[in-house]
């Protein structure tokens, strides 16, 4: 790389392109002279390199913006085409709704006002357009308040401009900025409310809001934006190069900025109904997501004590960096360490970076992204950075009762991954307590799950030994893991006529015997004596033993002889069987059961439908609130209908991209073909129709073949459709069962409305009235008033007297009911299309309030 | 991702010297490949910590452990494949570094697995780097093998009796069992790999080729000949910038 591309590209960071110097000044007087004499040569890679460099490294824009402004006073050409290039590129943004970029050349354009190259009456009209189609939208008669989420990221661009710019706009053009603040103020009293519903991390959180007085995040933005007003638009997080630059700076030309425009929103009628409304809503949310929700999980104590804005702007930096590296980790990790602010930022970073490990619905990257960060920055800060990670982890872990569902499984996920690249090592001591715990204690059933899955990274042994200093949590860890098979020889079971059955088979298996043999050897001999559960036991059972060793095991003996399983269990009743029997086999061995059923399901050996109705039989529904292993299993299903769904959508939009070429040259080689048919030539001194026969043969042959190309892929767009009709079927079909036996098991469980409408209320119904029988929901009284705000205030947490205060019936709805609202939530834009059918067959009139409620708040729709 | 660091195109810095094809078919396969190579791996990481693991990037349609040629005994690396190639990206970004049985493992970009690439390629079965190194490293079967030749030459000229190859460890490391986890692989499996398969076609009954043998009791006899019986310990030295023979470096 050349060398003002590594200054351009290191500007400002400590690296040997500048020396020892720290200094910004230092650093763009070095830069600028290198720049300045390439300039005339490669303005063009100059320009392009630095608008890569503005969009990607936006924590650097203020040493760009003063860059420019420097350039401005050489040569104002050069200026004029950044800005020019800036407006082209936020057009783009816009018209293709680009979050980011959008919000990046809006920070851009306020510095380059700050360094003289661009006018600022300019920024403001930018401004002004912004608010102008964001106020449009949440009008009721003329825009469509259903794109709001649109309309806030346009007034959040705007604020998120101020920390770079305030200060001169207000001293630059005081009152058209005054009338920009007066405006976003009047969005603000026009808008509705932002509500977290649903996407909240803590439970608690999602009652408490409502109505409350919390701030969303634009509230919250514009409240951080009035103290920076009022502290005279000074902050310490925005470095602000260009003043030690003022005196040449204002001899610069400032350009002007040509106009932009905002995409229209799609104009509807006012009289939206309610689900038009919802669906539209959860597009819009999709398009323009919100980019961070606070944590807010370290006491005011021990995290630094930042002014407000400049924790935004912190944020702001870590969001983007986390953004633009993701898959370098050298340099992630770097920038993240080393932003441009005074002061430092630990606990910050650390609650931003679990602050998107946690987000709902998704994070923007996979949940494995930020364990690298993670990991990356405890060995780039190995001083100050893991007794962070640990602090948060401990924090988590104190209000994990109240923890997301969805968050608690990725956390799970995450700690349990962290602790494998890290020896295993955590004080387990703190948390040996959750032993005294009831099992379905949420606190005991995260520590049981982090020992699982570390076992699943490494092995049960290295796992037991990493609990020494705990040794009561070997209690904990799963079982050893070997399968349980049923005609077993090894011990002294007595051996039955299924164990000779069992051996034949595995004799037939090790002999080579195809599918079909052994098909038509169950029908003659196996079958017809000893029945159908005979025939299923000792088939599955002794397939699965043979498959035992390994996955590839496994996949071996399912591809093999699929169809002998396929043949036995051909309809839903015979499959739930067949899965019963793999969690049989695999009692000891979570992992290997959920592969086994996973990958029967990839076979098509059994339906969703199949693994739906086994995951609420009566020996799954028990460990709902004590175990992750049937919602493992429901996730993995639910997961892998999607994936279908979501492939065959891919493989159909780029056939359809493919189309339009291979009609265009079909069209093409007809035409030739046609126009050289129709000329005349002389044939033997005799006119005759027709070019001359090579060359009209080769052109009929490519006429040919491109109408070929184009009805073959005709064809497979046509097959395509029809899978991915069938797949949509599916889904429907698994949702509604989905649904349907949720809302059976809870209306089954959970208590009369009347006693529990919210959720505060069910965790305060006598938590010993139910440790008794999990099948009895009558006998409860009703607590009095006191007991119950006492109750309600400890809300779950762990008390010194009484261990875990919620009782097992209530945890269990808990839990079921936080598994509702975490599939709702993922799976809502496949959810919104059947939603009408759901509304009809599962979301009556009498369904249990709390369950409405759960489903409603993960698809984010109002309840009326 | 950012363009400014990393050039996308360069996707591999390794050349198999055993892919039929120019340098421009290589590229394309790498660009396109939904599997992925992983190395640096303990002898004794099982099939199923690898899907632990890599599933966390993606669904997986199959894993393939490198084996020794000789002994049919893994020899520290793997294939993963994923259905999708987002998925097969995700995993060379995320995992490749990270830590697997307490290994700092490799993951990159594969051309795709063709039967035969299991096998160690070097002259004692295994892999090549296992031929060469001069390390103790007791998860990867103790001293590299021409290391092992020579203790044993030396060995038998002063004739201190038997003993086992390569379990000359200049500490011994702490054992933690790991009773009935070190058998699972080998053995030779049919896979279908030629054949594009989708998530919703993984059909079933393919014919099988008549390889799929009684690998089970060479297994268990393989692995109590081998010389490090179970080497846990708690830092492998290993860094992760060695050399992967298998894949030659380009320039």
């Amino acid at each position: 790389m050349s060398s003002w591309k590594n200054l351009l590209l290191r500007i400002g960071d400590k690296s040997h392109e500048y020396g020892t110097s720290t200094d910004f000044k230092d650093h763009i007087e070095t830069c600028f002279s290198a720049l300045r004499r390439e300039l005339e040569h490669s303005e063009k890679d100059i320009l392009d390199f630095l608008v890569q460099c503005v969009e990607q490294l936006p924590h650097k824009i203020p040493l760009y913006g003063t860059l420019v402004g420097l350039m401005n006073l050489e040569n104002e050409d050069f200026a004029r085409k950044v800005v020019e290039n800036t407006q082209t590129n936020l057009q783009d943004a816009l018209d293709s709704g680009n979050c980011n970029r959008i919000r990046i050349l809006m920070r851009f354009l306020t510095v380059l006002m700050c360094s003289k190259v661009l006018q600022s009456s300019c920024l403001v009209v930018a401004f002004e357009t912004l608010l102008s189609s964001a106020a449009t939208t949440v009008d009721e008669e003329k825009g469509n308040p259903s794109w709001q989420a649109c309309a806030d990221f346009y007034i959040t661009c705007i604020l998120s401009c101020l920390p770079w710019g305030g200060a001169e706009l207000v001293e630059q053009v005081p009152e058209e900025i005054e009338r920009v603040m007066v405006g976003v103020e009047a969005y603000l009293s026009i808008r509705r409310h932002a509500s977290d519903r649903g996407l909240s991390f803590f439970e608690d959180d999602d009652e408490a809001k409502n109505g409350l007085g919390e701030k969303d995040f634009l509230e919250d933005l514009w409240s951080r934006i009035q103290d920076l007003s009022n502290n005279g638009w000074k902050l310490d997080s925005v470095p602000r190069p260009h003043l030690s630059f003022e005196a040449q700076l204002v001899s610069g030309k400032s350009h002007e900025f040509g106009p932009i425009s905002c995409p229209e929103q799609l104009h509807s009628p006012s009289t939206l109904s309610g689900i038009t409304h919802g669906k539209q809503k959860h597009e819009a949310e999709l398009k323009y997501p919100q980019r961070i929700r606070r944590l807010n999980i370290f006491p005011a104590s021990k995290a630094e004590d930042l002014q407000p804005i400049d924790r935004f702007v912190v944020e702001e930096y870590l969001l983007d960096v986390l953004f633009f590296f993701n898959g370098c980790r050298k340099e992630c990790a770097a920038f993240m360490v080393g932003l441009p602010v005074p002061f430092r930022y630990e606990y910050l970073m650390a609650e931003t970076i679990f602050s998107q490990l946690l987000l709902l619905p998704q994070p923007p990257f996979r949940p494995m992204y930020y364990t690298l960060v993670i990991i990356d920055l405890c060995k780039a800060l190995p001083g100050a950075f893991p007794a962070v990670v640990a602090g948060a982890v401990r924090a988590l872990f104190e209000k994990i009762a109240d923890l997301d569902m969805e968050c608690r499984t990725r956390l799970i996920l995450w700690f349990s991954h962290h602790l494998s690249n890290f020896q295993f090592i955590w004080p387990w001591e703190e948390w040996a307590y959750v032993l005294d715990l009831p099992k379905w204690a949420p606190q005991r059933v995260f520590v049981q799950e982090v020992l699982e899955r570390e076992v699943r990274l490494s092995y049960w042994d290295k796992v037991k030994q990493s609990v020494e200093n705990a040794p009561g949590l070997e209690e904990l860890l799963p079982p050893k893991g070997g399968p349980n098979f049923r005609f077993s020889v090894d011990g002294d079971t007595e051996r039955t006529e299924q164990h000779a059955l069992s051996a034949d088979l595995s004799n037939m298996v090790k002999g080579r015997a195809t599918a079909r043999e052994i098909i038509s050897w169950i029908e003659e001999s196996v079958f017809p004596l000893h029945g159908l559960e005979v025939t299923l036991k000792v088939v599955l059972q002794t397939f699965l033993d043979i498959g035992s060793k390994s996955f590839t095991h496994l996949i071996t003996v399912l591809e093999r002889y699929g169809q002998v399983i396929a043949k036995i269990c051909p309809d839903q009743d015979k499959q739930v069987m067949l899965i019963a029997e793999v969690g049989y086999y695999w009692k000891n061995n979570a992992q290997m059961a959920a592969i086994a059923i996973d990958r029967m399901m990839g076979y098509r050996l059994i339906s969703n439908l199949a693994i739906v109705r086994w995951v609420f039989s009566a020996e799954n529904i028990e460990q709902f609130h004590t175990s992750d292993h049937p919602w493992e299993v429901l996730r993995n299903t639910v997961s892998k209908t999607y994936n279908r769904i979501s492939d065959l959508r891919k493989e159909i939009s780029s056939l359809q991209n493919g189309i339009v070429p291979t009609e265009e040259a079909a069209t093409k080689a007809k035409a030739e073909l046609e126009a050289a048919e129709a000329k005349l030539t002389l044939v033997d001194g005799e006119p005759v129709l027709g070019e001359n026969p090579v060359k009209l043969s080769r052109l009929k042959l490519r006429a040919e073949k491109a109408k070929e190309e184009e009805v073959s892929i005709r064809e497979s767009l046509e097959a395509k459709e029809a899978l991915l009709a069938r797949a949509l079927d599916e889904n429907e079909a698994l949702f509604l069962a989905l649904y349907k036996n949720f809302s059976n098991v809870l209306t089954e469980r959970l208590p009369d409305a009347s006693r529990a409408g919210t959720l505060s209320e069910l965790k305060s119904v006598r938590a010993d009235s139910m440790s008794v029988d999990l099948e009895e929901s009558s006998a409860m009284e009703v607590d009095n008033e006191n007991e119950r705000q006492q109750k309600s205030q400890s809300n779950g947490g762990r008390t010194s007297s009484d261990g875990y205060n919620i009782g097992e019936k209530e945890q269990w709805c808990l839990s079921t009911l936080g598994y509702v609202k975490a599939f709702s939530r993922q799976y809502a834009s496949e959810i919104w299309l059947y939603i009408e059918k759901l509304d009809v067959e599962v979301l009556t009139e009498n369904v249990h309030p709390l369950f409405r409620k759960a489903v409603y708040c993960g698809l984010r729709r109002t309840i009326n | 991702m950012a363009s400014l660091f990393k050039d996308p195109s360069k996707l591999s810095a390794y050349r198999d010297r055993r892919f039929l094809g120019s340098q421009e078919d290589f590229e394309h396969a790498l660009q396109t490949s939904i599997t992925v190579y992983v190395g640096n791996m303990s002898f004794y990481t099982t099939e199923e910590q690898v899907y632990e693991l890599f599933s966390r990037a993606g669904e997986i349609k199959k894993i393939i452990m490198g084996l020794d040629k000789n002994t049919k005994t893994p020899c520290g690396f793997c294939f993963v494949l994923y259905y999708s190639r987002d998925d097969a990206e995700d995993a060379v970004k995320y995992i490749s570094g990270t830590i697997l049985d307490d290994r700092p493992i490799r993951v990159d970009f594969d051309w795709g697995f063709q039967e035969g690439r299991q096998w160690g390629r070097g002259r004692s079965g295994g892999q090549v780097r296992d031929e060469y190194r001069t390390d103790y490293d007791p998860a990867r079967g103790g001293y590299g093998k021409l290391v092992q030749r020579e203790l044993e030459a030396q060995r038998q000229l002063v004739d201190y009796g038997g003993g086992s190859l390569g379990s000359f460890p200049p500490v011994m490391p702490p054992q933690y069992g790991r009773h009935g986890r070190s058998h699972g692989h080998g053995g030779s499996y049919r896979r279908d790999y030629q054949r594009k398969r989708h998530r919703d076609d993984d059909g079933h009954g393919h014919e099988t080729s008549k390889r799929t043998s009684d690998h089970e009791s060479r297994r268990i006899s393989d692995h109590d000949s081998r010389p490090e019986k179970n080497p846990r310990f708690r830092e492998s030295g290993d860094s992760d910038d060695d050399e992967e023979d298998d894949r030659k470096q380009r320039s």
